[in-house]
């Protein structure tokens, strides 16, 4: 009997020792939402032991997008901060050099030359035109005239941007110019943030500021993360547009689905083409896969208001960049190593 | 020397009481597995439909319920959430874009409705997340 209650206690053990360990290393999957960054939702998903390491780490990581926000900001001043906004309000006057931050610098530095990469469809001196079509879609009524939206694009020359990198300073000599970042801050912005993690240590990630997905490390079981492109039909056997697994890599979806207004029964989206000045009308979305999400943003933007050709084009002249194409008929394209990344559901 | 004579009763009781013991063994076992299978099954079935407003979770429900649920987001602004057959939707709501009423209603894990003017999100999470995706964008 002795015999029989020691064996029972030892299984007892035994299977104690087994549910204890499995619960140390069981990871929850934690998500934080903020509505206060780049005009958009973010959300910020890690698995963690526990929801205060998770969110110590969140909410680092959310803290640091704020500065990005503030710095890049074409909408609101700040007390005592010189931000995009000073630059565009500064344009209208007589003085029109401001002293920035270092981050606004190399953003800056980085905008100008994706708008040569880009033959010029990403352009941040294009605020002109963006900010008619925001305040019409704020408004939410009418479309833009053609006429205004011509007139304002006489005022996007991306070579009236000066940018004196040694002494911080940005100049816009057109008076009427203005800055949007719209298809480079967030991503921008994002990238930055995830390199410092990255740098700190702190993998096992992923931030996404509206589409905006940058991966950091593998996720925290060791496995690839698992990334869905939304189908936004609804259609049960088709749910995704792609299945990828991405670890330390950026997904950056342009689609006409994401924000529009609607008028006379047809809808508007927000990517503008500025070479038509209106919103570009080939795809249901574009998707990026690279490793930065400054260059996924940048190049999300510029493949939607291009044709199939030029977009292939570019997408295979830059090394570990790839691409999928969804036309209005729901076909997709993607561009040579897209493949790489998919995977089975 | 201790253990020789210790395990000597258990020979000379013959195979009976080890044969005891290892039914008991099982015994044990089945039950450890069925435990372990209800609570699998329990967990299966927890589904649920997480929203958020500004970043705070203000209700969880089961995906399995049929429920209409009034999202007041402040200001008199609101998003009608219908549960309905394991599908989450919104159905009516008074943000100006309607963006998240023309959204498809949502089933799978990790998808999620925003309506970005009332800063609400609503989102499934399933229970059993093995196959299932860790973001939908």
């Amino acid at each position: 009997m002795k015999k029989r209650i020691s064996l029972i206690l030892v299984i007892f053990i035994f299977l104690q020792s087994i549910s204890l360990v499995s619960c140390n290393e069981k990871l929850n999957k934690y998500s934080a939402y903020s509505f206060d960054y780049f005009d958009t939702v973010t959300t910020v998903t890690g698995y963690e032991k526990s929801k205060e390491e998770f969110d110590s780490v969140s909410s680092e990581i959310l803290s640091e997008l704020e500065k990005y926000h503030r710095n890049f900001n074409i909408y609101t001043r700040y007390e005592g901060l010189n931000n995009l906004c000073t630059i565009n309000e500064l344009s209208d006057g007589r003085h029109r050099t401001v002293e920035v931050d270092g981050s606004i610098i190399n953003m800056l530095l980085f905008a100008k030359d994706m708008y040569y990469k880009t033959n010029g469809k990403v352009n941040v001196a294009s605020g002109s035109v963006l900010s008619i079509w925001h305040d019409f879609r704020e408004e939410g009524k009418a479309i833009p005239p053609i006429d205004k939206l011509k007139e304002a694009a006489e005022h996007m020359n991306i070579e009236d941007m000066l940018i004196d990198a040694e002494n911080c300073t940005v100049t816009l000599l057109d008076p009427k110019m203005k800055l949007d970042v719209g298809a480079i801050a967030k991503g921008y912005a994002v990238e930055m943030v995830a390199k410092k993690l990255e740098e700190e240590g702190k993998d096992g990630y992923v931030i996404n500021v509206g589409g905006n997905v940058r991966t950091i490390g593998k996720r925290g079981d060791g496995k690839n993360w698992l990334v869905g492109i939304e189908n936004p039909e609804n259609n049960e056997n088709d749910p995704y547009f792609a299945y990828l697994e991405l670890s330390g890599d950026s997904l950056v979806t342009s689609g006409s689905y994401q924000r529009y207004y609607t008028v006379d029964g047809k809808r508007y989206h927000h990517i503008i083409d500025l070479e038509t000045l209106y919103p570009g009308d080939d795809y249901l979305s574009v998707s990026i896969i690279c490793q930065s999400s400054a260059l996924g943003d940048a190049l999300s933007t510029a493949l939607f208001c291009m044709t199939l050709e030029e977009g292939l084009e570019m997408i295979e002249s830059i090394p570990d960049a790839e691409a999928m194409w969804v036309t209005l008929e729901g076909e997709k394209i993607t561009s040579s190593g897209f493949e790489k990344y998919t995977t089975e559901r | 020397m201790n253990k020789q004579t210790e395990k000597a009763p258990i020979v000379s009781n013959g195979g009976r009481k080890i044969k005891n013991d290892i039914i008991f063994i099982i015994f044990l076992l089945l039950i450890v597995w069925c435990v372990g299978l209800i609570y699998a099954l329990s967990r299966a079935d927890g589904d649920t439909v997480i929203v958020t407003v500004n970043g705070e979770i203000t209700g969880e429900y089961a995906l399995s319920d049929d429920l209409t649920i009034n999202i007041e987001s402040g200001e008199g602004q609101y998003n009608v959430l219908v549960i309905k057959d394991g599908f989450a939707g919104v159905e009516k709501a008074s943000c100006p874009d309607g963006i998240c009423v023309a959204h498809k209603p949502i089933s799978k894990d990790s998808e999620s409705i925003v309506c970005l003017p009332n800063k609400v999100v609503v989102t499934v999470k399933k229970s059993e997340f093995n196959d299932s995706p860790d973001i939908i964008a």
